[in-house]
């Protein structure tokens, strides 16, 4: 017995593995994608470091330095309060990818729930659960976003929670189809066989193997969370000023956009950097996961 | 195909009551008392009531909900502002035309560039127009809506001069207002667009019937337009589907950036006025005009691949014979 799990634990650690090296090391023989990586996971350890590397407490007002340009100083210039942009966007980003990593978490997880009971037992089940889907998608995503925050109300946790009710059914579909085509495969016969229990046979067997989809499209999801916040933020849904989350900043500097353009210009490029990097680490990954895929 | 249009018209029956049903139940979580905000916080308890009684919000949840379901799809009334007291339908009608506009103006040009860019990339596969057409549509998925509207109001209103940075004109004149924001809103849908149709033209290029009519002489022009594009474009017209969706949504926020009063601003500004029966209202309208939408798409959908014709005009055999 003891041995039988010592065992266990020796080999299994070691077969993950093997599966996340091949992985990487398709995703490091493709340059674009390790590029992304790279400049994702550099964006998230200055937000992590932010409240340490800043140059300017982020919400530091020097009236003297209102809405001046760039300069060695202030590297992103500064904004209608004189507020360092620089230091705010390098802070900002903590609401913004956070906000997007967590919405895509929960909505990912909820996706895999509802899209694996759906898949696997079909039938009835199945069609409840796709017709309430059906009625969820037949709002526009935005739109049902800017609904769900009017009832929630602005603020960080109300846009996390908008955000992955908003983004829920496309995972659901997205892992109910792979599971119809996983679940008439032979293992899963030969799971019901010994005596498996239906969650057993979905928890470890059915969700490992429809789940490389799943990955690809919850980085592409987080960048378009990213967005998608900054655009509630942006219209005054979202996260609120002065938060420097990177929507509410450009909402924030809106109105003097004609007298100093780098007001708009700095935030903007953050999320368009951000969005790109996971677009293209997303790509990547879909070609490292799935070499069928690739054309 | 009589039969399934009306299958499909059927269809859209219970969802559109089933959004009625769902965003009823998610307003009335809404915060604030409806009767404070609109006789204002000075209104004295018996007004207060009184207000409530002839909302009827003093009815239980099922009740309240069968008369909204009743004014919205017997009487076709979606209610009153609260702040204004005007009916929302005929705001609707006037403004939903323009919202209309802008997205199918943004469809168009989405799809009218984007399906050319595709083909030139697939058919220079791993050339230089391959690579500078993806790399654009890299960025333009990558560029927010509503940022790149700022920017190109900064070059083209600010800096140029050439175009208005905001409002709605009429007539023909008219339509250079919707220049900048229908650009604003289409560089996601074209960019995708673009990358749909070089994957799904990639796939269809190395097929045998295009080396077949390669062989028998057909002008490379015709091979890739009438052979290869005909059967890569299912996936792009699903696409399209999708991208109405998204430029409908897209083309809220827009609109407030370009202060175009259509159906952005109107249930955007209903939000922050807590002017609920518009948000209402508005969602299950433009629920509704999506729906059509997608109902259009599928019947294009049918028209271009005869399978899903076949497949719904016998019923389930069909089903079977294309499985």
């Amino acid at each position: 017995m003891m041995a039988g799990i010592a065992e266990k634990a020796a080999v299994k650690p070691h077969k993950k593995q093997t599966e996340f090296a091949r992985v990487m090391k398709q995703l490091r023989k493709n340059k674009v994608a390790m590029a992304g990586l790279i400049v994702m996971a550099a964006e998230c350890l200055l937000a992590l470091l932010s409240p340490w590397i800043i140059p300017y407490d982020y919400t530091a007002m020097d009236m003297a330095n209102c809405l001046k340009g760039p300069t060695a100083a202030h590297l992103f210039g500064c904004d209608d309060m004189g507020r360092d942009i620089f230091s705010r966007v390098l802070y900002g980003g903590r609401f913004s990818i956070s906000i997007g990593i967590i919405a895509v978490s929960i909505s990912t997880v909820f996706g895999i729930m509802i899209g694996s009971v759906a898949g696997y037992f079909g039938g009835q089940v199945d069609n409840v659960i796709m017709r309430f889907l059906d009625i969820i998608q037949a709002i526009p995503g935005m739109l049902l976003m800017i609904v769900i925050s009017a009832v929630l109300g602005p603020g960080f946790i109300n846009t996390v929670i908008a955000l992955s009710v908003g983004s829920i059914p496309g995972m659901a579909r997205m892992l109910r189809a792979q599971m119809m085509k996983e679940r008439d495969n032979e293992y899963i016969e030969a799971a019901q066989s010994i005596n498996c229990g239906r969650v057993r046979i979905i928890v470890n067997h059915l969700i490992p193997n429809c789940i490389s989809p799943l990955i690809v499209q919850a980085t592409m999801g987080v960048a378009q969370t990213i967005t998608m916040a900054a655009g509630l933020s942006f219209i005054g849904l979202g996260v609120q000023p002065p938060t420097p989350e990177w929507g509410a900043m450009l909402s924030g500097s809106r109105q003097f956009m004609r007298q100093a353009p780098h007001l708009v210009i700095f935030p903007g490029l953050a999320i368009a950097v951000t969005v790109l990097a996971l677009n293209l680490l997303g790509d990547g990954l879909r070609d490292a996961l799935d070499p069928k895929l690739k054309n | 195909m009589l039969k399934y249009i009306g299958k499909r018209l059927l269809w859209m029956i219970p969802i559109v009551l089933g959004v009625t049903i769902l965003v009823f139940t998610m307003m009335t979580f809404c915060p604030g008392d409806p009767a404070e905000i609109i006789l204002g916080t000075t209104a004295t308890e018996a007004d207060l009531q009184a207000k409530r009684v002839e909302l009827g919000l003093d009815q239980p949840f099922l009740v309240r909900l069968a008369t909204y379901m009743s004014d919205v799809f017997i009487h076709f009334d979606l209610g009153n502002s609260w702040l204004t007291g005007v009916n929302i339908i005929p705001t609707i009608m006037e403004r939903m035309p323009r919202t209309v506009v802008l997205t199918v103006v943004t469809l168009i040009i989405a799809f009218g560039l984007g399906i050319p860019l595709g083909i030139m990339a697939a058919t220079h596969q791993n050339r230089w127009q391959d690579h500078i057409s993806m790399i654009l549509a890299l960025i333009g998925v990558a560029i927010p809506n509503f940022w790149l509207a700022l920017l190109l109001v900064l070059l083209f209103s600010v800096k140029l001069g050439w175009l208005p940075a905001m409002g709605i004109g009429t007539g023909i004149a008219g339509l250079q207002y919707y220049i900048l924001p229908a650009l604003s809103n289409c560089a996601g849908a074209l960019a995708n667009c673009a990358r749909q149709t070089r994957s799904s033209m990639l796939d269809v290029i190395r097929a045998d019937y295009i080396t077949t009519a390669r062989s028998k002489g057909v002008p490379e022009n015709v091979v890739i337009i009438k052979h290869a594009l005909k059967n890569a474009l299912i996936p792009i017209i699903t696409m399209m589907g999708t991208s109405f969706g998204r430029l409908l949504g897209g083309a809220m926020i827009i609109e407030t950036i370009f202060s175009i009063p259509g159906m952005g601003t109107y249930i955007i500004g209903a939000v922050n006025n807590r002017d609920y029966p518009i948000v209402q209202g508005g969602t299950i309208f433009l629920a509704i005009v999506f729906s059509i939408m997608m109902l259009l798409v599928d019947l294009l959908y049918a028209a271009v691949d005869p399978r899903i014709k076949a497949q719904y005009a016998s019923g389930k055999k069909g089903k079977k014979v294309k499985k």
